[in-house]
């Protein structure tokens, strides 16, 4: 996976991980749970996002605020943002070093 | 949600009877590795730095020598269940300090929006309060067993 991508993804997920403590704490602390680190992953979010090329930033966030996912899985040929099919040049050799985007809808894609 | 529908979400493949680690970064290493080859999920260093956060966040050894990693990453494709038993028990950072010995890992996709594997993760906290249940998990001989152990009320 191109480097760029693995933060991209990293990224989201501390996101979604920071947006769950934030809508549903209260239910995980009645099980038990502890949410001590909850600065430390702001800050460790900070320190991924820091390392994101600027560009590629830019349209993280302009996806997210629009999408609230920029990020994507692409299952069985298609976009999961838009469900339009993605060719299949898109996992040639010649891309698979790319960030690649949605020809139709411009969320990033990840080929889990 | 039962025991039975959260059952649903794991398999055979899915199933560590034997860890083998001492620490908890070994212990999580295993558990991914586990998650890999009991599944079509591939990209092991996206799982593996999520439970790394959310183990920061608070350990999720939440229950008497029981720990319940899970969270949301892109990487899986639907709400996957893993269980997995140390014998010798490790140090995961519960708050009683006890040894942890039973582990249920949870990892669900982002779009999870019905927020089923924390209703799953909440069913099987409930259900490990059970400190008889906890000894037959220790002693289940295969999956079945200890699945069975598990839907037994």
């Amino acid at each position: 996976m191109h480097p760029q991508l693995q933060l991209l993804v990293a990224l989201q997920d501390m996101e979604e991980m920071i947006r769950e403590v934030e809508e549903k704490g209260d239910e995980l602390e009645g099980m038990g749970f502890k949410h001590g680190g909850l600065e430390d992953l702001r800050k460790a979010r900070e320190d991924v996002a820091s390392q994101v090329d600027p560009r590629h930033m830019s349209w993280y966030r302009r996806l997210t605020g629009k999408f609230g996912h920029a990020v994507v899985p692409v299952v069985n040929n298609l976009c999961t943002g838009c469900f339009n099919n993605i060719p299949s040049s898109f996992v040639s050799k010649t891309n698979v070093n790319k960030v690649q985007k949605c020809e139709s809808c411009g969320r990033i894609l990840y080929w889990p | 949600m039962n025991i039975g529908e959260v059952l649903n979400h794991t398999s055979p493949a899915l199933f560590l009877p034997d860890l083998q680690a001492t620490d908890k970064q070994g212990i999580l290493t295993e558990l991914v590795e586990g998650l890999i080859s009991g599944t079509d999920i591939h990209n092991a260093d996206t799982i593996m730095a999520m439970l790394q956060s959310r183990e920061n966040l608070g350990s999720t050894a939440v229950g008497p020598g029981i720990a319940f990693p899970h969270g949301r990453t892109l990487a899986v494709q639907k709400l996957t269940i893993l269980m997995a038993r140390s014998a010798a028990g490790v140090d995961f950072d519960s708050e009683d300090g006890d040894p942890t010995h039973l582990f249920f890992v949870l990892i669900a996709p982002p779009q999870d929006r019905d927020h089923r594997y924390i209703k799953s993760l909440a069913a099987l906290i409930d259900r490990a309060q059970d400190a008889d249940l906890r000894t037959k998990l220790m002693e289940a001989e295969d999956y079945d067993a200890f699945c069975a152990a598990m839907r037994e009320e």
